[in-house]
C-alpha cells in the first residue's frame, strides 16, 4: 500500500490554506497542500470589497486603532464573538496587511501613496483596505505566487475523504486522486483544515459551486462538535437571478438602496448608518421590503450607483460594472442593479482557538471552516479575508511548533485497516440500486434551507425543515450510481458532498430550533429579542447515532460588556 | 422566466472508451438569463454524470471553465444561453492543451511557464512595518495586467505556439510586464533578459488575438510591445556607450 507522508498537510488552497503553508514552510517543516481544485480556483478569489486593518490611512489620515476595530467587530457580532480572539485578529491585522503588500498585493492608494481604505458596514472608520473591487483576487494570486516561489507541493484536484484518527490524534487523511480514482492515505503529524464555507446548502447563495463544507463534515464525522452553525450570514446585495455577489463596497462608495416606491428605505431600519448598517440588519431590511410588497416583481430592490458617475464606478467598482454587464446585461452607470439577499458566509464551523487548535490533537482549522469565534452572530464585511490570513498564519505557526522535528511515521497496519474499511463502505454504495438521483435530493435541501431556515425563522418552519432533512437523509440511502468506478466519478463526489451537507444542514436547523432568541443573523419571528441571560453562549452540535446532540459553552468577554446595538 | 430547449453538441474524450473521441448531442431546458455552465451542470446532474468539466465560482473570476464554443474561446459561465439558442452549439475543450477527459485539459505546461517567470514580487528593501508608497496612477497602469485569472484562453488561440511550443505565452508575458513596471520590484534587467528571446517577446506575432479574447480585458500584446521597446532601447544605449568608449580610446 502506498502511503504519502508530510510533516504537515493542509487541506484547502484558498487564502487561509496558502497562508498557513507559507508559515509552515518558513518554519522549515515539510508541507503540502491538498485541494479539490487548483488553488487559484478557490472561493477566496471571489471576495471583492476588501480587508480590514486599522492603518489609519483612509483617503486622508484618521486616528483609527485596533481597539476601535475590535469594538466594531464585537458589536457587529451581536456580542457572540469571543473577545480575546477578536483582539488578536484586530491587533495582527496591520502586520498581515502590510505583509501582503510587501509580497506584491496591488492595493488601491491614497493621494500620498499609502494603502487606501474605504468605509464598510458597521465600522466606525474607513478601515477596509482594497484593490479596486477585486481584493480577493489580488490577495489569492499574491499568495499563490509566493507558494509557487517556495515550490510548496500541491495535490491538485484531490479530495480529502476522511480524517485518520489514531489513539485520539489526527494522523492524516484518506485522499482521493479524482482523475486516477485512487484512494491514497496521507500521513501527517498535523493536518490543517482550510476548506471554506458551506453556502451551497442554500439555493440562493453567493458562494462558488464548490463550497460544500467538506472540512466541517470531516471533523464532525470524527466526533468534533460544530460551533454556532445556526449563524449563517445573508449578504444584503446579491445580483437578482444568479445571486452573484455585489460587494458591500458599492454602498461603501456611496450606493443607495431603493424600494419599488422609490424610498431610500434604510432610514427606517438604521437611520444613522443607513446603507452601511451591519449585514444582518440591511439584509433583513431588504427582505422586509420585499415581503411587504415594496419590492420589484415581488423579488428584489434596487442598488443605485448612478449618482456616483461613470468615472468613479469604473475606477472603484470595475468588477461590479463587469458583473452587472455580463450576468444581468445592464450598465450600472445608467441603470440601478436589481439585488436580493442571499446566503454568503458561515459564521459557525469547526471550533478552533486563536492558534487554530481544535479539540482533536493534531487537527487544526483556519479560515471560514473554523469558528474561532471572531464573527459571533454576524460578521462585518472585510473581516473574512482578514480572518483567513491572520489565523492561517497562526495555525501554520502553531502546527509547526507542535510537530517539532521528531521522526514519526504512519502505523502501516492501522492505515491499511482505515483504507480497507473505507473501500468496503464504498463497495456497498456502488452495489446499491439507483432508486433516486442525487440532484433531486440536493435541490430539495437547498429550497428548504433558503425558504425555511433563511433570514426570518420560526418554530413551525424549522420543525418542517427538521423533518424534511430527516426524510432526505433516509432517501439518500436509496441513491445509487451508474458509474461504479472511482476515476472522474462526479456521481460519487456529489453523493459524498450531499451526505456531508445534509449533516451540516441538520446541525444548523437543530441549533436554530433550540436558540429561542434573535441575535445577529439568527432572527426568530417568534422570539424577536436578544436574550443575553439565557443565550449569550456558543452552540455546540455533536454527531450521535440518534442525531445531533446540543451543548453550549461560554462566550469570552474581555473589555466590551454586551449592549444594545444601535446603528 | 421563459425556458427554451438548448441543443449542445459536446466533443467527448474518454481514453478508456472505444472510440475514445465522439460527439454527443444533449438537449437541456435552459431559462433565458442563465449561462452555459449552468446548462452543463444540469446535463451532468440529469442526463450524464460522466460528462467531465471544471467549474468553481460561476462568476467569471476563478478561471476554471474556459472552453471552445462555436469556435470561440470563452468562459462557460460568462456565455449566455440565449446566444446559443437556434441551432446546435458545438462545445469543445480549450485548444492547444492536451485533453485529459471531455472538456478538461492538462494545464501543467501553462503553470510550468508561470513558474519559470519567477512570478512573485522581488521587493526592494523596506522596514517591515511600513508599506511601499505607490502613486495611484501607477497602480492603475499595473492593474490592467493583474486582472489576469490564468484561465488559459489566450494560449488557446495564440499563433506563436504553432512555431514554438516553448513560447512563454501571452498570460506569462503579461505577468512578467506586471512585475517589470511595479516600482516595488527590484528586478529590471533580469525580467527583460528572461523575455528577450524567440520563445519570449520576439515570438509574438502581434496579431492581438489574446487581447481580443481575454475575458478580463488584459492586453498581453501591449505588454509585449512595450517590453520589446525597452529591450531595443537598452540595446541601443549599450551600443552607443560601447561606441563612445571605443571612440574615446582612439
Amino acid at each position: 500500500m502506498e502511503i504519502l507522508s508530510h510533516d504537515i498537510l493542509i487541506v484547502g488552497g484558498g487564502l487561509a490554506g496558502l497562508r498557513a503553508a507559507i508559515e509552515v514552510d518558513s518554519a522549515g517543516r515539510d508541507v503540502a497542500i491538498l485541494s479539490k481544485v487548483h488553488p487559484l480556483r478557490s472561493h477566496s478569489v471571489a471576495a471583492q470589497g476588501g480587508i480590514n486593518a486599522s492603518l489609519g490611512n483612509a483617503p486622508t489620515l484618521v486616528k483609527d486603532t485596533w481597539e476601535n476595530h475590535a469594538h466594531d467587530t464585537i458589536q457587529g457580532s451581536d456580542y457572540l464573538a469571543d473577545q480575546d480572539a477578536v483582539e488578536v485578529m484586530c491587533r495582527e491585522a496591520i502586520e498581515r496587511v502590510i505583509e501582503m503588500e510587501h509580497w506584491g498585493t496591488l492595493f488601491s492608494r491614497t493621494e500620498n501613496g499609502k494603502i487606501a481604505q474605504r468605509p464598510f458596514g458597521g465600522a466606525g472608520y474607513p478601515r477596509t483596505c482594497y484593490s479596486a473591487d477585486r481584493t480577493g483576487h489580488n490577495l489569492l494570486h499574491t499568495l499563490y505566487e509566493q507558494v509557487t516561489g517556495l515550490r510548496i507541493p500541491v495535490y491538485e484536484e484531490w479530495y480529502a475523504l476522511s480524517l485518520i484518527v489514531e489513539d485520539g490524534r489526527c494522523a492524516g487523511i484518506l485522499a482521493l486522486h479524482f482523475f486516477e480514482g485512487k484512494i491514497v492515505p496521507i500521513y501527517a503529524k498535523a493536518v490543517i483544515l482550510a476548506t471554506g464555507g458551506y453556502g451551497r446548502i442554500y439555493l440562493r447563495s453567493t458562494n462558488a459551486v464548490i463550497n460544500t463544507g467538506s472540512g466541517c463534515y470531516l471533523s464532525y464525522q470524527a466526533g468534533i462538535a460544530l460551533e454556532d452553525m445556526e449563524f449563517v450570514q445573508f449578504h444584503p446585495t446579491s445580483l437578482y437571478g444568479t445571486n452573484i455577489l455585489i460587494t458591500e463596497a458599492a454602498r461603501g462608495e456611496g450606493g443607495f438602496l431603493y424600494n419599488a416606491k422609490g424610498e431610500r428605505f434604510m432610514e427606517r431600519y438604521a437611520p444613522k448608518l443607513m446603507e452601511l448598517g451591519p449585514r444582518d440588519i440591511v439584509a433583513r431590511a431588504i427582505q422586509t421590503e420585499i415581503n411587504e410588497g415594496r419590492g420589484f416583481e415581488g423579488e428584489f430592490v434596487h442598488l443605485d450607483l448612478r449618482h456616483l458617475g461613470r468615472e468613479k464606478i469604473l475606477d472603484r467598482l470595475p468588477g461590479i460594472h463587469q458583473i452587472a454587464m455580463d450576468f444581468a446585461g445592464i450598465d450600472p452607470v445608467s441603470v440601478p442593479i436589481p439585488i436580493q439577499p442571499a446566503q454568503h458566509y458561515s459564521m459557525g464551523g469547526i471550533p478552533a482557538n486563536v492558534d487554530g487548535e481544535t479539540p482533536l490533537p493534531g487537527l487544526f482549522a483556519a479560515g471560514e471552516c473554523a469558528c474561532v469565534s471572531v464573527h459571533g452572530a454576524n460578521r462585518l464585511g472585510g473581516n473574512s479575508l482578514l480572518e483567513s490570513v491572520v489565523f492561517g498564519t497562526r495555525a501554520g505557526r502553531k502546527a509547526s511548533q507542535e510537530v517539532g522535528t521528531e521522526k514519526r511515521g504512519p502505523n502501516q497496519t492501522f492505515f491499511q485497516e482505515c483504507l480497507r474499511r473505507y473501500q468496503s463502505g464504498l463497495e456497498d454504495i456502488f452495489k446499491r440500486k439507483r432508486e433516486e438521483a442525487c440532484f433531486q435530493l440536493r435541490n430539495e435541501m437547498k429550497s428548504i434551507m433558503t425558504y425555511q431556515v433563511g433570514i426570518f425563522r420560526k418554530e413551525s418552519d424549522l420543525q418542517r425543515a427538521k423533518e424534511k432533512i430527516k426524510e432526505l437523509k433516509k432517501r439518500l440511502q436509496g441513491v445509487g450510481m451508474k458509474q461504479r468506478t472511482l476515476p472522474f466519478n462526479y456521481e460519487f463526489i456529489q453523493y459524498w458532498e450531499l451526505e456531508g451537507m445534509l449533516d451540516l444542514a441538520e446541525v444548523i436547523v437543530e441549533g436554530a430550533l433550540a436558540r429561542k432568541e434573535s441575535r445577529g443573523s439568527h432572527f426568530r419571528l417568534d422570539y424577536p429579542e436578544r436574550d443575553d441571560r439565557n443565550w449569550l453562549r456558543h452552540t455546540l452540535g455533536f454527531k450521535t447515532p440518534e442525531g445531533v446532540k446540543l451543548d453550549y459553552k461560554e462566550v469570552t468577554v474581555t473589555s466590551y460588556p454586551p449592549m444594545e446595538r444601535k446603528y | 422566466m421563459k425556458s427554451s430547449l438548448l441543443t449542445l453538441r459536446i466533443n467527448r474524450f474518454q481514453k478508456e472508451k472505444d472510440p475514445q473521441q465522439w460527439i454527443q448531442i444533449f438537449q437541456v431546458e435552459a431559462r433565458k438569463g442563465t449561462n452555459l455552465l449552468e446548462a452543463l451542470l444540469r446535463i451532468q446532474d440529469e442526463s450524464d454524470g460522466t460528462l467531465a468539466f471544471r467549474y468553481s465560482c460561476r462568476g467569471a473570476v476563478c478561471g476554471s471553465c474556459a472552453m471552445k464554443v462555436n469556435g470561440n474561446l470563452v468562459l462557460a459561465c460568462r456565455t449566455h444561453v440565449e446566444d446559443l439558442f437556434g441551432k446546435p452549439a458545438l462545445v469543445e475543450p480549450l485548444p492547444f492543451f492536451p485533453v485529459i477527459r471531455d472538456l478538461i485539459v492538462d494545464m501543467s505546461l501553462f503553470f510550468e511557464h508561470f513558474r519559470e517567470m519567477e512570478p512573485y514580487l522581488h521587493g526592494k528593501p523596506i522596514p517591515s512595518q511600513l508599506e511601499y508608497l505607490m502613486e495611484e496612477e501607477k497602480r492603475k497602469e499595473i492593474d490592467s495586467y493583474i486582472n489576469c485569472i490564468l484561465c488559459g484562453i489566450c494560449f488557446g488561440n495564440c499563433p506563436a505556439f504553432e512555431q514554438d511550443t516553448q513560447f512563454l505565452g501571452p498570460a506569462m508575458l503579461a505577468k512578467a510586464y506586471r512585475f517589470l513596471i511595479d516600482p516595488r520590484d527590484r528586478r529590471l534587467e533580469e525580467i527583460l533578459k528572461a523575455v528577450d528571446s524567440q520563445s519570449g517577446v520576439w515570438g509574438c506575432k502581434t496579431v492581438f488575438n489574446c487581447v481580443k479574447v481575454c475575458p478580463k480585458q488584459v492586453p498581453p500584446t501591449h505588454a509585449i510591445v512595450k517590453m520589446r521597446g525597452r529591450i531595443l532601447r537598452q540595446r541601443i544605449s549599450s551600443l552607443v556607450s560601447s561606441i563612445s568608449s571605443l571612440l574615446s580610446r582612439l
